[in-house]
C-alpha cells in the first residue's frame, strides 16, 4: 500500500487492525464484521485475530525481547511457562533465538524489528498489517525484513499488507498494489 | 490476564519507580501510622475504663446520697439565696435506720456507709494527711478491692488496716508485702459536740479552745492493694481503709460537707453517701427507683458507665476524623503518582491495547499498582503506628510511675485492627486508583502509538 503522506494509509490498517473504528461503512475481515465489534470485541481480535507491527518498532523498553514477544499471550491469560516456550519458538523462527534475554535498547533497528514480527504473530493471527515497517532501517536492513514477510506469507500462508514508500521494494515483494489518495484507492495493480 | 501477572506486572512497574512509589507509599504510611495509633488509643482508654469497671465489680454497684445533697438546683448561682439554709426533710437523712431499709431490699448484698475520716498516718516518723475510709470487713474481701499482698479484714473490730501500694512510695518501701506487719498510727481529729454551743463557739472564734481533739489508734497493715488508676465516683477510692468498728470508736470529724455541721447540731446527722452492693446488675433498676422513691439521691455507676461510654465513642470519632485527614492526603498523592505513570507510560498502554489489551485489563493494571501502594503503606502504617503508640506509651508510663501510678496501657491493639488497617488502606488506594484506572483505559491507542 503506498501513498503520499496524509493520503490515509495508516488510518486504513488501523481501521483494518481494530485500533480504530469508522465514523461510517463496514470492515469486513474473513467473516468478521470488525465495524460493528465492541470495545471487547475488538481487544480479543487485535489479540488474536490479526498481528501489527510499526514503522518504530513499539516494543515495551523496560522488557526483553522475550518478554515483549510473550505480552500478546499475557492478555490470552496463557500460563508463564507456556507462554515463554511460544515466545522462544517465535524468536527462533524470526532468527533472534540468541537474543531473548535483551532488551529492545541493546538491539539492532533490524533486530528490534523482528522481535516486534515475532510478537505480531507469536497468537498465530492469518492477517499481518505493516506500517512502514522498513522505514527506519537501512536499506540492507530492510530487504532482509521485507525478505522474511515474503517467507513467512510464502511458508505459513500468513496474508501481509504492508504500507510503504519505497515502491521499488513494494514491485520486488509483493502481489498486489494499491495507491491511496485522499482517504481514496486511486489505482489497483495484480503484479504477480 | 491472570491474577498472578497482574501482580508481577505491578510489582515490577512499581520497582521501577522505587523512590516514588516509596514516597507515595510513605504518604500512606503516614495516614495510617496516626490512624492507627489515634484508634488504638481511644480502645486502649475504652478498655481499661471497662476492664476496671469489670474488676471492681462496679456494674452493680450504686451509691446513696441523702435527699439535699447534692441537689442540682441548690447550686444553681441563679438561685442563690435557696442555697443560705438546707430544707432537707427529715426522711431524707441517711441514718442507721435507712441504711438497714435499704439492705433489707430485694436484690440487696450489702450496704455500706460511705465514712471518709480525715487523718493523719504516721510510719517512721513520717506524716501523712489522709482521708480514711471506714468499710466493713464483707466488703474489704470482695472483689472491690483487689490485693497485691496480705488479705482482707478478719472482722469489723481488728485493730488492723489496708493501705494502697501508692503509700509505698512515701514511705520508701519497694515490694508491697514489705508493708505488711507495720504498725500505722492514724491521728484522727475529732469534734466535741458538746462545745456546740454559744459559749464554746465564743471560745472557739476567740481561739481560746478549738472544739476539735485528737486521737491516736494504732493499726497492722495487713493488707496492701493495687492503686486506682481509674479515677471516679468509686464506692472504694482512698489510700488507706480501716474496718468499720475500729472507724466506729475513732474519734472523727463526722462530717464531709458544712452542712452537716448544721446538721449536727439539729441532731440530724447522717452519713453522707451510701454504697450499695447488688446481688447482680439486673437489680440495678428497681432498687434505684425503689431508693429514690423514699426521697434519696441514687447515683448507679452503670449509668456513669453509659456516659463514659458515649464519651469514648465521641473521642474515637474525633480521633479517627484526625487520622481521616491524613488518609485523604494521602490518596491524593496515590492520584497524583497515578496520573503522572499514566502520562510517562502513554506508549505503554498503547502498545499493550494494540497487542491485544482490554481496557479492563488496563484498568486492572493499574488498580493492582495502586492498591499495591496500599498494602505497603498499610504494612508500614500499622508498624509505625504500632512502634509510635509503644513509645508513647512508655514515655507516659516513665513519668507517670515517678508520681506513684500505675502502669497503664494506653493503647489497644486488638485484631480487627490489624487487619482493618491493612484493609482500609488498600481500600482507600484503591479508591484513588479509580479515576486514573478509567483514565488509562480510555487511551486510544492509536494516539499513544503515534506519540514518538
Amino acid at each position: 500500500m503506498t501513498g503520499a503522506s496524509g493520503s490515509g494509509k495508516s488510518t486504513l490498517l488501523n481501521l483494518l487492525g481494530g485500533l480504530d473504528t469508522p465514523s461510517s461503512g463496514t470492515i469486513e475481515i474473513e467473516t468478521r464484521r470488525i465495524s460493528e465489534m465492541s470495545r471487547e470485541e475488538l481487544a480479543l481480535y487485535r489479540r488474536s485475530g490479526v498481528g501489527m507491527i510499526f514503522q518504530s518498532f513499539n516494543l515495551i523498553p523496560g522488557f526483553s525481547a522475550l518478554e515483549n514477544v510473550a505480552l500478546p499471550l499475557v492478555f490470552a491469560g496463557m500460563a508463564k511457562k507456556e507462554r515463554r516456550a511460544r515466545a522462544r519458538e517465535g524468536l527462533t523462527r524470526v532468527g533472534l533465538e540468541a537474543r531473548a534475554a535483551h532488551r529492545p535498547s541493546e538491539l539492532s533497528g533490524g533486530e528490534q524489528q523482528r522481535v516486534a514480527i515475532a510478537r505480531a504473530l507469536v497468537n498465530r493471527p492469518r492477517l499481518l498489517l505493516a506500517d512502514e515497517p522498513t522505514g527506519n532501517l537501512d536499506s540492507r536492513t530492510s530487504r532482509e525484513i521485507v525478505t522474511l514477510l515474503a517467507e513467512l506469507n510464502r511458508t505459513q500462508g500468513l496474508t501481509v499488507i504492508m504500507v510503504t514508500h519505497e515502491e521499488s521494494l513494494a514491485r520486488e515483494f509483493a502481489a498486489r498494489g494499491v495507491r491511496l489518495s485522499d482517504g481514496r484507492v486511486e489505482s489497483e495493480e495484480t503484479w504477480r | 490476564m491472570r491474577i498472578r501477572d497482574h501482580v508481577e506486572l505491578a510489582v515490577a512497574n512499581l520497582w521501577k519507580r522505587k523512590l516514588r512509589t516509596l514516597l507515595t507509599a510513605f504518604g500512606v504510611t503516614i495516614g495510617i501510622g496516626a490512624l492507627v495509633s489515634m484508634v488504638s488509643f481511644g480502645k486502649g482508654m475504652q478498655k481499661n475504663v471497662t476492664e476496671s469497671f469489670q474488676s471492681l465489680d462496679l456494674f452493680n454497684s450504686l451509691t446513696v446520697f441523702s435527699g439535699d445533697f447534692m441537689a442540682g438546683d441548690r447550686f444553681d448561682p441563679d438561685q442563690r439565696s435557696a442555697v443560705t439554709a438546707p430544707t432537707g426533710d427529715a426522711r431524707s437523712v441517711l441514718d442507721d435506720a435507712a441504711l438497714a431499709k435499704i439492705a433489707r431490699l430485694k436484690g440487696v448484698d450489702t450496704v455500706f456507709p460511705e465514712v471518709r475520716i480525715p487523718a493523719v498516718v504516721r510510719l517512721n516518723g513520717r506524716d501523712e494527711f489522709r482521708l480514711v475510709q471506714a468499710i466493713p470487713a464483707g466488703v474489704s474481701v470482695s472483689p472491690m478491692l483487689k490485693f497485691s499482698a496480705g488479705r482482707g479484714f478478719a472482722s469489723d473490730e481488728e485493730n488492723s488496716l489496708i493501705v494502697t501500694d501508692s503509700l509505698l512510695r512515701l514511705f520508701d518501701l519497694r515490694e508491697p508485702r514489705d508493708l505488711l506487719g507495720k504498725k500505722l498510727i492514724i491521728s484522727s481529729i475529732g469534734f466535741d459536740f458538746s462545745r456546740l454551743n454559744p459559749a464554746g463557739i465564743a471560745e472557739a472564734l476567740s481561739g481560746e479552745r478549738l472544739p476539735f481533739e485528737t486521737e491516736d489508734t494504732e493499726l497492722t497493715v495487713v493488707g496492701v492493694t493495687e492503686s486506682q488508676a481509674f479515677a471516679g465516683p468509686l464506692p472504694i477510692q482512698s489510700d488507706v481503709f480501716i474496718p468499720s468498728g475500729v472507724a466506729g470508736r475513732m474519734k472523727k470529724l463526722p462530717f464531709s460537707n458544712v452542712w452537716d455541721i448544721f446538721r449536727a447540731g439539729e441532731g440530724r446527722l447522717g452519713y453522707s453517701a451510701l454504697n450499695v452492693r447488688l446481688k447482680s446488675p439486673a437489680f440495678v433498676e428497681p432498687v434505684k427507683k425503689e431508693v429514690s422513691g423514699m426521697g434519696y439521691r441514687v447515683f448507679a455507676l452503670v449509668d456513669q458507665f453509659q456516659q463514659v461510654r458515649k464519651g469514648f465513642l465521641i473521642m474515637n470519632m474525633i480521633l479517627t476524623a484526625v487520622g481521616m485527614i491524613a488518609i485523604v492526603v494521602a490518596s491524593l498523592g496515590i492520584v497524583n503518582t497515578m496520573v503522572m505513570s499514566i502520562l510517562e507510560r502513554y506508549a505503554e498502554i498503547g502498545i499493550m491495547k494494540a497487542v491485544g489489551a482490554s481496557d479492563r485489563d488496563v484498568r486492572r493494571i493499574f488498580f493492582f499498582e495502586s492498591s499495591l501502594i496500599g498494602l505497603l503503606g498499610g504494612v508500614f502504617g500499622f508498624a509505625l503506628g504500632w512502634v509510635v503508640s509503644g513509645i508513647i506509651n512508655g514515655v507516659v508510663n516513665y513519668f507517670l510511675s515517678r508520681q506513684g501510678v500505675p502502669f497503664i496501657r494506653y493503647f489497644n491493639f486488638p485484631a480487627w485492627l490489624v487487619l482493618g488497617a491493612i484493609a482500609f488502606s488498600v481500600a482507600v488506594s484503591l479508591a484513588a486508583g479509580v479515576y486514573p484506572a478509567m483514565r488509562a483505559a480510555r487511551v486510544d491507542p492509536v494516539r499513544a502509538l503515534r506519540h514518538d
